[in-house]
């Protein structure tokens, strides 16, 4: 019973453990911040990644797959598929107010199929909000800073979506504006949903939410104008050049992910089919000789036979797996299908499907083998495990710290070791002290760095845009990272592995000079000056 | 018994052959200049310690029983409960005060459960043994705080706090000056004539030794006069 009397005088009467309490600290908080940042990155890339594209992509590119809705109708059959929708991903154009243009992804839906399959209408966000406590603070900020006599430009910007009408995210999900009152589809017409960060006249706030820079900024009011390039079904340019159309806008999406919140544009599928050609058109005698000819004294002009139809296309099908079912468990199930689609549609027509070998290889694949999004996260993947076996390294040093330390802390001991084998103290016994010091040592440490670690991940983004201020230059860049905020969330399962293991760690650093002080000889030991 | 120890590549003999005998409730002192092997003498009688095997007798009987068969548990309760060992420079634990190196030697070879039974009894005892050698005001002070007579004391109150059979002192007195040293040693025997404790002094003092009932020479290892 010695043992707690004596660590806790031993604790609190010398400089050096509580040196080794900061060197178990600052390891633990450090690879707990690195594992936390970088595993919540994958996880919200690998969360984000799966939004807007569902669980299985069945793809073919600007050829397009013809007959989709039949191929729909034999996915949903099956009771592991949830739901299918079509789209169509191309490049094109955007002409934005005020003279602003760029590069972007057109992506054509069919509004309730796609919400149905990756919930796309949760990521509007232009909604009416609740006002909250902080709401209210701000509030009265604002009005205090105005009694005061502030500037208005010097105000803090207020969050519109808490003055949004009820409702207002509707014509977002619908990809329709119009009047409300009006009987459904009277007078409404087709309309555009962006990416939040496509327009550049968004900004955020401190406090993190969304505005518009200035008067006349907010997209919803807004127009665009969207430019593409339509495809043969070759997948070869049409002489039609580019095609044009305005889309009134009518909300904005934030997915998390940089790429997508900067380049999409949702616009509805059926309007991006006819202006990239990709509706069902009629066919004609490709032998037709324009011309006219006199019948019964009149001059007629020829008009082509219509000898079918080209049925619709479109670039991609994707496909929700029932609840409870993975992505990796429908991906066969999708391919076996489609095998037999391809069989109802052999080569050599109009009406082909792509070839199903070539499809199972290259053209289905499950959410997270998406081309792009598949050699990102094997990179994101690979990183982590490399900067936690760097850190790990680090660790180790950390861990010759400790033991350095408590080699010095038992040779001051000497005399001590001696003096407790004189009164009886076992070797067991004297072992025992000094494993108890490095237990809890690391526990003190670990208990520190966790808590360090803590508020640190979870002000990393206001700690960040503070050295920016500071320094000038953003140092998580949204761009590259592809996140607009750096993840912020501590996994407790992650914690415990990390603190759990600074314990050991500490323990283990004291093992040597714990087994070292016990088998000291007592009578040297008291001779130890 | 002999011991020799290894010093590098050399064998240092410190006892050549020392027999002597300590009876129960006798006061010996060992008188012997430095380097004679005196401490080493207390040390093996303490058990800290084992003396060279030379044969199946030679070594240390404590009441009939020899020090080499006990296991290395039995000679850590040995030397908790029938032996106390009062050092030249007292050794006291700078980090616990008065009270709790007194303590300490109480503490040794308790668990929780029986130190929580025991710790009322044991700081009364503590106690009356700091408050017997005048040092009951003094018992949250550390050892630096103390005289040198003061630590002494401390350590005699440690020494005897298990009630021990057997009371080792090396030197004690010998770090002090002689009115000190004389208190110190008046406090000792006072005790050992109330309880008829067995005790050892080393010293090279011969006005402490002739304090005892008898008195053995140690010159270079060997016993010279018993």
């Amino acid at each position: 019973m010695y043992q707690p009397l004596l660590t806790r005088r031993y604790l609190t009467s010398k400089l050096m453990p509580l040196l080794a309490v900061v060197a178990v600290a600052l390891c633990a908080a450090m690879v707990l911040i690195v594992w936390s940042v970088m595993g919540g990155f994958l996880n919200s890339f690998l969360a984000s990644g799966r939004q807007m594209i569902g669980d299985v992509t069945i793809a073919y590119g600007r050829e397009g797959i013809p007959h989709y809705q039949q191929l729909m109708d034999m996915l949903e059959e099956h009771p592991d598929i949830d739901e299918t929708t079509p789209t169509i991903e191309t490049l094109g154009l955007v002409s934005l107010p005020f003279g602003e243009s760029k590069d972007v992804v057109i992506v054509g839906v069919e509004p309730e199929g796609y919400d149905a399959v990756t919930g796309y209408s949760d990521r509007l966000y232009w909604r009416q909000r609740e006002a909250t406590g902080d709401d209210e603070r701000r509030r009265e900020a604002v009005q205090q800073a105005v009694e005061n006599g502030a500037d208005f430009s010097e105000l803090p910007p207020a969050d519109i979506r808490l003055d949004l009408p009820e409702g207002f995210e509707i014509f977002g999900e619908r990809l329709l504006v119009g009047d409300p009152d009006a009987p459904a589809g009277a007078g409404w017409e087709s309309a555009a949903v962006m990416g939040l960060r496509v327009s550049p006249f968004n900004a955020t706030s401190e406090d993190g939410f969304f505005y518009p820079r200035f008067p006349g900024a907010f997209m919803p009011d807004r127009s665009i104008t969207i430019r593409v390039v339509p495809f043969n079904r070759r997948g070869g340019f049409t002489t039609a050049g580019t095609v044009d159309r305005e889309f009134p806008v009518a909300n904005e999406f934030v997915s998390g992910l940089f790429q997508v919140d900067s380049k999409w544009i949702i616009v509805p599928l059926a309007d991006l089919q006819q202006m990239l050609r990709m509706d069902a058109t009629e066919r004609v005698d490709p032998n037709f000789t324009p011309g006219a000819d006199f019948v019964n004294g009149e001059l007629v002009i020829r008009t082509p036979e219509v000898i079918g139809t080209s049925p619709a296309r479109v670039t991609s099908v994707l496909v929700k797996a029932r609840e409870g079912v993975t992505a990796d468990e429908i991906e066969p199930i999708v391919k076996d299908i489609y095998t037999e689609f391809a069989a109802l549609r052999p080569p050599g027509t109009m009406d082909s499907a792509p070839d199903a070998e070539w499809m199972r290889e290259n053209g289905i694949y499950t959410w997270k083998k998406k081309p792009g999004l598949a050699e990102f996260i094997r990179q994101v993947e690979s990183e982590t495990v490399l900067i936690l076996f760097l850190f790990a390294i680090i660790s180790m040093v950390a861990v010759v710290l400790i033991f350095a330390i408590f080699w010095a802390m038992v040779s001051e001991k000497t005399k001590d070791v001696g003096i407790l084998r004189s009164i009886g103290g076992s070797k067991l016994g004297i072992a025992w002290l000094f494993l108890r010091y490095g237990l809890i040592i690391g526990v003190l440490g670990a208990a520190i760095g966790g808590t360090l670690a803590y508020i640190i991940i979870r002000n990393i983004n206001p700690l960040h845009e503070w050295l920016t201020h500071l320094t000038g230059r953003a140092i998580w860049d949204p761009a590259f990272y592809l996140f607009s905020r750096i993840p912020d969330q501590v996994e407790p399962g992650k914690a415990a592995i990390v603190l759990v293991s600074a314990v050991l760690c500490s323990v283990l650093g004291a093992l040597i000079p714990a087994v070292r002080a016990a088998n000291m000889d007592p009578v040297r030991a008291l001779r130890f000056e | 018994m002999h011991k020799t120890y290894r010093l590098g590549r050399v064998d240092v003999p410190v006892l050549r052959g020392v027999d002597i005998s300590v009876d129960e409730g006798e006061c010996v002192a060992v008188l012997g200049a430095s380097g004679s092997g005196k401490s080493t003498l207390l040390h093996l009688l303490g058990g800290l310690d084992r003396p060279d095997k030379m044969d199946a007798e030679s070594g240390i009987h404590f009441r009939g029983r020899k020090l080499r068969d006990f296991s290395s548990g039995e000679l850590d309760r040995y030397r908790t409960r029938s032996v106390g060992f009062v050092f030249q420079f007292y050794h006291l634990l700078p980090e616990l005060n008065v009270l709790e190196n007194t303590l300490v030697s109480a503490m040794v070879g308790k668990n929780r459960i029986s130190w929580a039974k025991e710790k009322a009894a044991c700081t009364q005892r503590a106690e009356m043994l700091l408050e017997r050698f005048g040092l009951g005001h003094r018992l949250r002070h550390r050892s630096v705080e103390l005289s040198g007579g003061e630590r002494q004391r401390v350590a005699i109150a440690r020494a005897l706090m298990n009630t021990p059979d057997l009371l080792l002192a090396d030197e004690p007195t010998g770090n002090l000056d002689q009115t000190t040293g004389a208190e110190i040693l008046d406090a000792m025997m006072a005790l050992r004539t109330e309880t008829n404790q067995t005790m050892v002094i080393v010293t090279h003092d011969t006005a402490t030794a002739d304090r005892a009932d008898r008195i053995v020479r140690l010159v270079d290892g060997k016993v010279v006069r018993d």
